[in-house]
């Protein structure tokens, strides 16, 4: 693959190219493609998924629960 | 390795290092890149490029809190207990790795993950609790600095508003890779432990021996012990991590190929911030060995002194002020990544702040407010702790199954998904989890079903 001339084929144009590799910060290199979330929408309802939102809201009611006997034995 | 600084004008991703040779180019976009010569020099390079987020997340997780607790079991339990904090380091890694592909994968937060895929109830319920544990948990940061500086006879009114202020301007540099070395250079401080720990501790067989065969202290298991290794548990696992990752891995924007990289980063982090925690157990051993009681890590840090000198308890005094000032940018970062995410509003450490004002406006709010009631004479700080106990209960498994759900959201993550045994291992997490969770809220909010249970957890 040919490849145009740049800084880069300037500075190492002596050396054999196969012998060399381009390491590139993250913050350096040009952005890359990632999931676009935003167009996927909310998470589809599998039983699993419902089934564990259904234990957590069960887990929290508990815990409101549990604050709510502290702070009546806090008032006694 | 010639190491040179070159300018690459493309457009493709060289995902961290790419073969020059297979480089294409499309259009001049300036990339600045280091050129070397050999394969095990670019993954050396490579690897310290993409290193930071994994350390810092876990090192910071070694805060005043977790200070507290692992030499509070230390000066309760000597090295019985050392078992169990060796046990917690493939949970921790298993946990944030997730986290890590997460992030890699969307480049997103892990809030606005929430809130995109679990609708907005669920992210405005975890966008809140997270804000109020995080506020919390700051201000017992503070109180640590507080407790420390006042040992250290420097008058806390002082040293607390300059630690604050060193913290906001630890992030209006409007670089993230300034941040990043030097919060790096404090997580790396923490090896202090392991020399404080080689002068004070017991023979190694002693912590070989508690350290890899199970074994309970004398007396069994009691509620006290219950009610330690609970809060230990707690400490090590933080929900404040699962936001702070992910959104630290979105605002270095890593991409797909440095995966392998930023799972040692977590998988180094996460050995150096066990072993950081052995270390302090070991030291509060040592204090119990000499016949001291425990009632705070700086009071234990004064008895250590009395024995070992004034430099070692000066040492201790700084590294429980280190870990406290990491555990504030880390938390304050967490909250001010989650909430500018979820509002929309510019959020990244590489912004100046005329771009991003209401993203640092959080971050320096959260600071000073902390700090700033901490300084209150009689301010509730137990009250406060007692709050994030129970706060933490709540978001803690909350956070860890929107995180194992999304993590087999296949339209999400595709090949990135958890594969089934990571399921077996990451839903037998969340259930130990969530039971202990529920103890320790259980202990804390209705303290009369445990009677025997002398005094609260330390978070």
């Amino acid at each position: 693959m040919g490849t145009p001339a740049t800084p880069l084929d300037l500075e190492t144009r002596n050396e054999t190219r196969k012998d060399h590799f381009v390491v590139v910060h993250p913050l350096d290199d040009v952005l890359e493609t990632k999931v676009d979330t935003e167009a996927l929408g909310p998470m589809a309802m599998t039983r699993t998924v419902r089934l564990s939102l259904m234990s957590l809201r069960a887990y929290l009611i508990l815990m409101v629960l549990m604050v709510v006997y502290h702070v009546v034995m806090l008032a006694r | 390795m010639t190491n040179k600084t070159l300018i690459m004008p493309t457009a493709v991703s060289t995902a961290g290092s790419a073969d020059m040779s297979t480089a294409t180019v499309e259009e001049a976009a300036p990339v600045r890149g280091r050129v070397v010569k050999s394969k095990i020099t670019r993954d050396l390079l490579t690897f310290l490029m993409v290193f930071g987020p994994g350390l810092i997340v876990m090192v910071a997780d070694n805060d005043a809190g977790a200070v507290s607790t692992y030499s509070q079991a230390g000066a309760q339990y000597g090295t019985h207990l050392l078992w169990i904090v060796l046990l917690l380091l493939p949970v921790c890694y298993f946990i944030q790795e997730m986290v890590v592909r997460l992030g890699i994968a969307t480049g997103k937060g892990h809030a606005a993950m929430i809130y995109q895929r679990f609708g907005k109830w669920w992210g405005l319920f975890s966008l809140v609790d997270l804000q109020l544990v995080n506020f919390l948990t700051l201000v017992t940061e503070f109180a640590a600095i507080d407790l420390a500086l006042s040992k250290m006879g420097v008058d806390p009114r002082y040293g607390v508003p300059l630690a604050a202020a060193c913290l906001i301007m630890l992030v209006l540099t409007g670089s993230y890779r300034r941040w990043e070395r030097i919060v790096v250079f404090l997580c790396l401080l923490d090896f202090a432990w392991f020399w404080i720990a080689f002068q004070l501790g017991p023979p190694l067989g002693q912590i070989v021996k508690h350290a890899l065969l199970p074994s309970l202290p004398a007396g069994g298991v009691t509620p006290e012990l219950m009610f330690l290794v609970i809060a230990i548990v707690g400490t090590t696992i933080a929900p404040w991590q699962l936001f702070f990752q992910q959104s630290c891995i979105a605002d270095k924007r890593l991409r797909f190929a440095d995966l392998k990289w930023a799972r040692l980063d977590t998988f180094l982090g996460a050995c150096i911030t066990i072993t950081a925690a052995v270390c302090m157990m070991i030291a509060g051993a040592a204090s119990l060995t000499h016949g001291f009681r425990f009632t705070d890590p700086a009071q234990m840090a004064a008895d250590i002194g009395a024995f070992a000198g004034p430099v070692m308890r000066d040492l201790i005094l700084l590294m429980m002020i280190n870990a406290a000032v990491l555990g504030t940018t880390a938390i304050s970062l967490s909250s001010a990544w989650a909430y500018g995410e979820v509002r929309g509003w510019p959020h990244s450490l590489q912004l100046p702040w005329r771009e991003a004002r209401g993203f640092y406006s959080l971050y320096l709010i959260c600071v000073a407010a902390a700090a700033g009631i901490v300084l209150i004479p009689r301010a509730p700080l137990q009250l406060i702790i007692l709050g994030v106990q129970v706060l933490a209960g709540v978001i803690l498994p909350s956070a860890i199954v929107f995180l194992q759900l999304l993590l087999n959201d296949k339209e999400l993550l595709g090949e990135y998904a958890n594969k089934p045994w990571n399921n077996w291992v990451n839903w037998t997490i969340i259930v130990v989890l969530f039971i202990l969770s529920l103890i320790l809220a259980a202990q804390v909010s209705a303290p009369s079903l445990f009677p025997s249970a002398a005094g609260g957890p330390t978070t």
